[in-house]
């Protein structure tokens, strides 16, 4: 039986427009968002040559954004604060839906879908203490939100489903901040840690770094058999030169990856994004304050570093990675070094977002 | 986007590909070369005579050519500048290294050619001030491991400084002048190679006040003298002048004519300098020392804002977008 209410919900679904892949706005491989030399800012979906597939506008600078594995559709985050994110329809930038998190809670850098696109997972921590939560949003009904739980750290900053797609690997920063100012209040005494779950939250494995605690654990890779991958943040004594990259498997001790040391400390002690490569058989960081990427083994082996001004985004590359940065430039990065793929009149913000499928 | 785009084309155009060659020219490769014989004439004394007394003048004539192109860093200087100045050594690797090499008395440390495999923390300039400044190490008779061992970091650092002048002149410089040539990874188009440089002397004055300067001046209530850059040697305020020197000789070749705003505000630096009466910075626990070192570090900054405003400015370079923002 119709029912007036239903009857109207149907009228807005058919209003609205239908849902479509990837395909329908020129199959990209990658996002990534960018600020444009008038001051506005893009989202913009890239192939694998570099050629650009599609771009919108979007109306701030955002956070990274995740891309439905599906959908033609992204979400990006705002910055600090994180008070909202937007879904965005990728063939034309309009603001399909606008997710506010709870009261006393902020949207605190990465959110992920889960591989079906059915759920997107967000972090998110408490204004008042950082205390670390995932919320969970239904993305087939107008992305509600249905549930949410604890991330087991302060902090949170990125979050991946694991291959097994029973678990969350969640990144906590550890850095706790100034409910105003956004402050980091406790540095000195921070603790960050890799967690991973159930997807009812509940605590699997926790993983801390006793020798370098003051290492904000921030980005996350994933490679197909359960290896991850995490990029840190030094916050710690400047030219302490510690590692900024750590390889972990379920169960068991974390692989600290560290670089000679003049290398170390041409990182600046800053590592902003982090893939593994095409084929898996390495992963590399990288560091926009020292304009370098580190390409490591998988095994956690130093290979060797490639410069290159302000580069950020990463991803994964049949031929290795896919790299952008603040210059413009979308460069392929292999074993034999790099080459330039594409060159935009726009600044790459921060991440080089694979799509998936 | 149009006028943005025709900014870029003016900019590739005329005084761009003129500030990078003039910039290899007139500044980096001279100063490379300066610090290559600088640090061959340090090796040959070491050859004759490598005591500390004999050798504390030819070091700071290496130091002094150093500081002409010591805080570039980029290409054969990225990491190549660390291990010729290792500094700051936060966790104290330089003391720890040299001990454990002297007290085995490794055999690595008579050995020049394989001397380029030990950690960078005891290699270069600050690893031999140790050497021959600092007291727990500088008594060395002739004669001793720790002289020859000396004789082998002044013959490495000879190395080295032949190694990076070849490197910039038979390498990077064509890296550069090629900037936005097909296949150029690192420079993607002619004004990237131009910020780069650029960024290079701000980055300069940068370190200089946050850390020649900040790391000593520490916090009020607890200054660090013994943070100082080369205090052992006392040529903490001589560095912070050199480098300012340098800085504003390398702003020069990037642009065409006059910097006055650059040159009043390097002739102050100099004018507040001397105003500082101990060379090691190792009288800030005084306040009226500490202030007076507070207003040098005002000044380098003052230095930096007017090569901003003279060079930056004009050519239309900003700083990186995802450098000055963390994620």
């Amino acid at each position: 039986m119709t029912t007036r209410r239903h009857f109207l919900a149907s009228l807005l679904a058919v209003s609205a427009a239908p849902a479509v892949g990837w395909a329908a706005v020129g199959d990209p491989n990658y996002l990534a968002a960018a600020r444009l030399p008038d001051g506005a800012y893009m989202l913009a979906g890239l192939r694998e040559d570099g050629s650009t597939a599609f771009s919108v506008p979007l109306p701030a600078r955002g956070h990274a954004a995740c891309a439905h594995p599906s959908r033609a559709e992204a979400v990006g985050f705002a910055r600090r604060p994180g008070t909202y994110a937007l879904v965005v329809d990728c063939r034309d930038g309009a603001v399909l839906h606008r997710l506010t998190p709870p009261e006393d809670r902020q949207f605190n850098g990465h959110g992920t879908f889960s591989p079906d696109g059915r759920l997107l997972y967000t972090v998110e921590q408490a204004v008042e203490d950082s205390a670390g939560h995932i919320g969970i949003w239904d993305a087939q009904a107008d992305y509600a939100r249905i549930g949410e739980f604890a991330s087991h750290g302060v902090g949170p900053h990125d979050l991946r489903v694991m291959p097994d797609h029973q678990t969350l690997v969640i990144a906590n920063g550890g850095i706790q901040t100034d409910k105003w100012d956004r402050a980091k209040l406790n540095t000195a005494t921070m603790r960050p840690n890799l967690v991973y779950t159930a997807l009812d939250g509940t605590l699997l494995e926790l993983r801390e770094l006793p020798e370098f605690h003051q290492n904000s654990i921030r980005h996350l890779a994933l490679r197909a058999d359960g290896l991850v991958g995490f990029a840190m943040q030094w916050e710690g004594e400047p030219g302490m030169a510690p590692p900024l990259l750590a390889l972990h498997r379920r169960g068991e001790e974390l692989v600290l990856c560290e670089a000679p040391l003049g290398d170390e400390l041409a990182m600046d002690g800053y590592a902003g994004s982090v893939a593994f490569s095409g084929d898996g058989s390495e992963i590399a960081i990288t560091s926009p304050r020292g304009g370098r990427i580190h390409r490591f083994s998988d095994a956690g082996r130093f290979l060797g570093a490639v410069s290159r001004a302000d580069v950020c985004g990463i991803a994964s590359h049949a031929g290795g990675y896919m790299a952008s940065d603040g210059l413009g430039g979308v460069l392929l990065v292999g074993r034999d070094g790099a080459r330039p793929l594409a060159r935009a009149e726009a600044a790459w913000d921060n991440h080089l977002v694979a799509i998936a499928g | 986007m149009r006028y943005s785009l025709l900014c870029c084309a003016l900019l590739s155009a005329t005084p761009a590909a003129a500030g990078v060659e003039e910039a290899l020219s007139d500044h980096i490769l001279p100063g490379f070369a300066g610090f290559a014989e600088a640090a061959e004439a340090l090796a040959v004394t070491a050859e004759a005579d490598c005591t500390a007394p004999a050798l504390r003048r030819p070091w700071n004539a290496s130091f002094d050519a150093w500081t002409a192109i010591g805080d570039v860093r980029m290409g054969p200087s990225e990491t190549g500048a660390l291990s010729v100045a290792f500094w700051p050594d936060a966790r104290g690797f330089t003391p720890k290294t040299l001990t454990r090499l002297i007290s085995s008395q490794e055999e690595v440390g008579t050995d020049p050619g394989a001397f380029a495999e030990v950690s960078i923390a005891a290699r270069g300039l600050f690893a031999l001030e140790r050497m021959l400044f600092d007291a727990e190490f500088s008594g060395y008779e002739a004669g001793s491991y720790a002289c020859t061992l000396v004789q082998t970091m002044s013959a490495d650092l000879a190395n080295q400084a032949q190694a990076l002048e070849a490197g910039w002149r038979e390498g990077y410089a064509d890296v550069l002048r090629s900037a936005g040539a097909e296949g150029n990874a690192t420079y993607l188009s002619e004004d990237e190679a131009l910020t780069a440089l650029y960024t290079q002397v701000l980055s300069s004055l940068e370190f200089t006040a946050d850390s020649r300067l900040g790391r000593p001046l520490g916090s009020f209530d607890r200054p660090r003298p013994t943070r100082a850059e080369a205090w052992r040697s006392e040529r903490s305020l001589r560095n912070v002048r050199l480098y300012a020197d340098a800085a504003g000789a390398f702003a020069h070749t990037l642009v065409d004519g006059e910097l006055p705003l650059t040159e009043a505000a390097l002739t102050r630096l100099h004018e507040v300098a001397d105003r500082v009466a101990d060379p090691a910075l190792q009288d800030i626990e005084d306040p009226s020392a500490r202030l007076r070192l507070e207003i040098v570090q005002q000044q380098v900054r003052a230095l930096h804002d007017a090569i901003e405003q003279e060079v930056g400015v004009p050519l239309g370079l900003t700083p990186g977008f995802n450098s000055q923002d963390g994620d």
